[in-house]
């Protein structure tokens, strides 16, 4: 039996990218968990037909963190290469490890991508942009997918290489500490982009922006205890508020 | 620049928001689609970069802090981003005065807020056609039919690029209503943008501390020390 090689490997990757493409609230990931895993069942079963069944199987519920979603497809292809040798689980210990690998995997993912990176890349892009408004989108993009894309096409490798037991201590760890650095980092980040907005390039802002922008962040860290109403919700108010006052300050 | 009925600016802004709606959940994911950089596009196609980033620079700050976590849908800043861009570049290049440009950053990240909340319905009907995508492609792939999961890809992409596309032309079809408010209430709306813009990026920022922080007091600290030294060093320049 080959062992899947790593164009394979690099095509399940790709694959990884569309794996929300046919989101639903049925099977949320399950059909592009299928697709992503296609390239690893062709070697490993060449028979159409049991292929065809096997993938049906996969197309069951499934959710995870999108980029942390290479690590499980790595471990659901080393499973199924031990299936195809006549060892490894039946569809229901799969399933079991898939379910399992989701939820960690999302918890993971989750902090680290969605809590932490995207907010720090937004920070940094802010901060950039400020000067130059396509040199901080661009910072914003590589800050994200320097390790949102290794983690996406090496973490297959990853996955597939360790197995099931992919979610250890060394793993585990990297990942946490990825996540507190970069919360430090953004911590940093946050400050400096305050001081640029109240006074960028060294030249204060009028009074009444200073006054506004601190009132704003008092408020805003009160609101932000509670996730309802959303901060969109409360920026809509702010909107609502400040049309207002203009209205009956009048034109003068 | 124009021909006839068709812009390339408008076309290009279309294509922008069809992008950016496959990049925020269907594809990748690589935060092409987040406000700041969607913006960074639009400005080079209006030719305007400072009302771009004015209005994606606040859009950027609120949508950072709202999240994709597990099943809930947040609000659609990836669309939202790129019509409240799009509707104050278009509404800006129909008067250059400095006044008229603060009323349309006004008025465009109002209307990206509401774009933002609006889009959620229409995600949420997307994905709910993705389930029927879905069942079919099962029943498909039981019967023995291998492409349909290919086929499934192809149809709910280009389905999204479509919601994406038909979703910013909808919003870009009321500019020139909105472009004429912007001019007859100019002197009030700029009023209302000098008070609303701290507001809003100060709002963000403070949405972003608490993500940072979550109640640890050194984090805070740190974020105060960064924000004494970097103002020390604005104001009276590197030692």
């Amino acid at each position: 039996m080959a062992r899947l090689n790593s164009w394979v490997l690099f095509r399940m990757a790709l694959r990884a990218s569309l794996l929300q493409a046919t989101w639903n609230y049925e099977r949320q990931q399950g059909v592009g968990w299928a697709y992503a895993l296609e390239p690893a069942l062709e070697p490993l079963i060449p028979d159409p037909g049991p292929r065809t069944q096997r993938l049906a199987e996969h197309t069951a519920y499934f959710n995870t963190q999108p980029t942390m979603a290479s690590v499980a497809l790595g471990v659901a292809a080393n499973l199924e290469e031990r299936r195809a040798m006549g060892e490894g689980p039946d569809a229901a210990a799969m399933a079991r490890v898939k379910s399992a690998l989701g939820s960690s995997l999302a918890a993971m993912g989750d902090r680290l991508f969605w809590m932490t990176l995207r907010p720090f890349a937004a920070c940094l892009g802010a901060i950039v942009a400020l000067t130059n408004l396509a040199r901080g989108a661009l910072v914003l993009w590589l800050s994200y997918n320097v390790i949102h894309l290794t983690v996406r096409f090496l973490g297959v490798g990853w996955g597939y290489r360790g197995g099931p037991d992919v979610l250890g201590p060394k793993l585990r760890g990297g990942f946490e500490r990825l996540t507190r650095t970069t919360t430090l980092l953004g911590c940093i980040a946050l400050g400096v982009l305050t001081a640029m907005l109240l006074a960028p390039g060294g030249e204060p802002r009028p009074l009444v922006f200073q006054v506004l922008l601190m009132a704003g962040i008092g408020v805003g860290f009160v609101v932000a205890q509670r996730p309802r109403p959303s901060p969109t919700e409360w920026a809509l108010g702010a909107a609502l508020v400040c049309t207002t006052a203009a209205w009956m300050r009048g034109v003068s | 620049m124009t021909h006839g009925l068709v812009d390339f600016r408008v076309l290009a802004t279309l294509a922008v928001a069809g992008i950016a709606v496959l990049d925020a959940t269907p594809v990748a994911q690589t935060l092409i689609s987040q406000p700041l950089v969607t913006a960074a596009a639009l400005g080079a196609v209006w030719g305007d970069w400072r009302t771009a980033l004015e209005v994606g620079l606040v859009l950027q700050i609120l949508s950072a802090a709202t999240l994709p976590l597990g099943a809930r849908t947040p609000e659609d800043y990836a669309s939202g981003g790129v019509i409240g861009v799009a509707i104050a570049l278009m509404a800006a290049t129909l008067h250059p005065f400095e006044m008229v440009r603060e009323a349309c950053a006004m008025i465009g990240v109002v209307i990206g807020l509401v774009a933002s909340i609006l889009g959620v319905a229409l995600l949420k009907w997307q994905r709910r056609r993705n389930e029927g995508l879905s069942r079919w492609c099962e029943e498909a792939l039981a019967a023995g039919h291998e492409g349909a999961l290919a086929a499934a890809h192809r149809a709910a992409i280009v389905l999204s690029f479509a919601i994406g596309v038909a979703y910013c032309a909808a919003w870009l079809a009321l500019s020139p209503w909105i472009a004429k408010l912007t001019s007859v209430e100019s002197l009030r709306l700029a009023h209302a943008w000098n008070l609303a813009q701290p507001l809003w990026l100060g709002l963000g920022v403070a949405q972003l501390l608490h993500a940072f922080v979550q109640r640890r007091l050194g984090r805070a600290a740190l974020y105060g020390m960064a924000l004494v030294a970097a103002w020390l060093v604005l104001m009276v320049g590197t030692p």
